[in-house]
């Protein structure tokens, strides 16, 4: 069997088309990635984590882009670094967003479909920038493009040459909520195609849109992989914080403590609630109710750890 | 490699570099117009040594500086370069046409200064005018060869060229004997020489044989280095 040709035996199957394997890289004394060792299988694949997990490196040492300092990355079977002939079946789109603001949006996709040796040439880009919704301002320069028909083109060019394998980093950033509709559209059939899409992302709710398996990153390590729902379940487990402000804190805190989805109450001395809570849902229904029976005012209602890097600090240190 | 070779030249030729490159090669035509112009008789050799000495030995290396460290570094700093290298072609197939990129640009101006100085300053002599020419091309290529590397290599290209052209080729070369062996800018008047040796003699020029051979070590080195450097490199 040719390599090409057991290359060609993974596009649809349920093997690994990705493999990394304890990769490691740094740059000087600073670890982006800390051994990580992981497999992808066709569908949609997301990699999410907080801004500066490394998941930008990863994907730059997947894409063969960047050099890894230790373990190896292998696509379809094949270390993918210094290896310019699987890159007809890869697509990537990197997150940066510049483009030859000179050429023609059409005249771009054309080139790097010919530059990918791409047949019936013509075709393929009228049906890449048809993907992507683009056809009216596709004899336009790209310098005059918003972002989001930048980020469009781009797919349009990552796809020209339909590619087995499309890298996608933080694709939809730019995007207006119609871009986004439309991007999640492309994306879900062109996996239920067999192929394979590997998407990074720092929002949770884009990755649970359309990722079946997701890798989450955090600090260059794996903190967690495989279903998108075991861990968006675990997610919704953990406690959350929430800062009360009233005129009667010790009134508000006696009566909080009783309810079902308070897990602990503290008084800070400046007077400020603390409340602990699995079920905040629950507690934002219930705290409102609470004050107005105590004739309590409330005056501030705050989360203190709902941003993405306590939501993955969590899911490291369970 | 049509497509690189077709987007290199479109990337180059930028309405500002090409404005300051085109005046700094109408250096040579004008003082040799002017030359013409005020003074009765045929330049001497002097006059001669010193705009010839002026294309080739600064003028040219900044213009071929100016262009051909672009071709890679703006790619790198706009981070366009990927575009090129995630494609199933082989690295030389990119670096070739970026190359040859470089030197489409710049000979045309060069060439051009060289032969419309040549005509006033050598009066018509054919066979000198074809000479500067001809060696001022090959300087050209040799330039666009080692700073295309540069441009590759780092993002300073141009203040590595500068470091180089005035250190190296304008300095150095003229103190130190051994350094001829060593300077784009002595292969180029060595050229010139093996075409006409009326014109350009002095005792510190090469022989044809060691410039061309000297030249040929140069193109191929630096293409294979640029080569390797684009194999290894971490594209952004």
């Amino acid at each position: 069997m040719t390599p090409r040709s057991s290359a060609h035996a993974f596009v649809g199957s349920s093997e690994a088309v990705i493999r990394v394997e304890n990769v490691s890289r740094w740059f000087g004394n600073v670890v982006s990635v800390s051994d990580v060792s992981f497999e992808i299988k066709p569908g949609i694949t997301g990699l999410l984590g907080p801004n500066g997990a490394g998941k930008t490196t990863l994907l730059r040492m997947i894409t063969g882009l960047a050099a890894v300092s230790d373990g190896r990355v292998t696509v379809f079977g094949e270390t993918v670094r210094n290896n310019s002939s699987l890159y007809s079946r890869i697509g990537v789109m990197s997150e940066h967003e510049t483009v030859y603001q000179f050429m023609k949006g059409r005249d771009f996709v054309k080139m790097m479909g010919q530059l990918r040796g791409v047949k019936d040439i013509d075709n393929a880009v009228d049906k890449a920038i048809n993907l992507v919704d683009l056809s009216d301002a596709a004899y336009r320069p790209m310098g005059t493009y918003s972002r989001g028909m930048r980020q469009r083109m781009r797919l349009a060019a990552t796809l020209v040459h339909e590619p087995d394998i499309l890298l996608l980093d933080e694709p939809l950033n730019g995007a207006d909520p119609r871009q986004r509709e439309h991007f999640k559209n492309l994306l879900l059939s062109y996996a239920a195609s067999g192929k394979t899409v590997v998407l990074s992302s720092h929002i949770l709710e884009e990755v649970e849109q359309l990722a079946d398996t997701v890798l989450l990153i955090v600090n260059g390590k794996l903190a967690a992989s495989g279903d998108f729902h075991a861990i968006r379940a675990a997610l919704n487990d953990r406690p959350y914080h929430v800062r009360v402000i009233s005129d009667s804190p010790r009134d508000l805190a006696s009566a909080l403590v009783k309810l079902k989805s308070v897990d602990a109450v503290n008084v800070d001395p400046d007077g400020a609630i603390v409340v602990q809570s699995r079920n905040v849902r629950d507690l934002q229904i219930e705290l409102p109710r609470l004050a107005k029976a105590l004739a309590v005012r409330v005056r501030r209602v705050e989360p203190l750890d709902d941003s993405l890097e306590s939501v993955f600090g969590y899911l490291v240190d369970r | 490699m049509w497509f690189i070779y077709k987007l290199t030249l479109r990337q180059l030729s930028g309405r500002w570099r090409l404005l300051i490159t085109l005046l700094l090669t109408a250096l040579p035509v004008v003082m040799g117009v002017i030359r013409s112009l005020v003074e009765d008789g045929p330049p001497d050799a002097e006059f001669q040594t010193g705009v010839v000495g002026m294309l080739v030995g600064v003028i040219m290396p900044l213009v071929v500086l100016a262009i051909a460290s672009a071709a890679f570094t703006n790619e790198i700093e706009d981070r366009t370069l990927a575009n090129l290298t995630l494609t199933p072609i082989p690295r030389w197939k990119i670096i070739v046409p970026k190359l040859l990129g470089a030197i489409s640009v710049a000979a045309p101006m060069i060439a051009t200064s060289a032969l419309i100085a040549g005509y006033f300053i050598y009066e018509g002599d054919v066979k000198a005018i074809l000479s500067t020419t001809v060696g001022a091309v090959v300087g050209v290529v040799l330039y666009s060869t080692v700073f295309t590397w540069a441009g590759i290599m780092t993002t300073r290209a141009i203040g590595f060229g500068l470091l180089y052209v005035f250190l190296w080729e304008v300095m150095l070369s003229g103190i130190v004997p051994g350094v001829r062996f060593l300077s784009l800018n002595h292969y180029s008047v060595s050229v010139m020489r093996a075409i006409d040796e009326r014109r350009f003699t002095g005792e510190d020029m090469l022989s044809s044989g060691v410039a061309v051979g000297a030249s040929f070590g140069v193109l191929v080195i630096f293409l294979l280095l640029s080569i390797r450097r684009l194999r290894r490199m971490d594209v952004p």
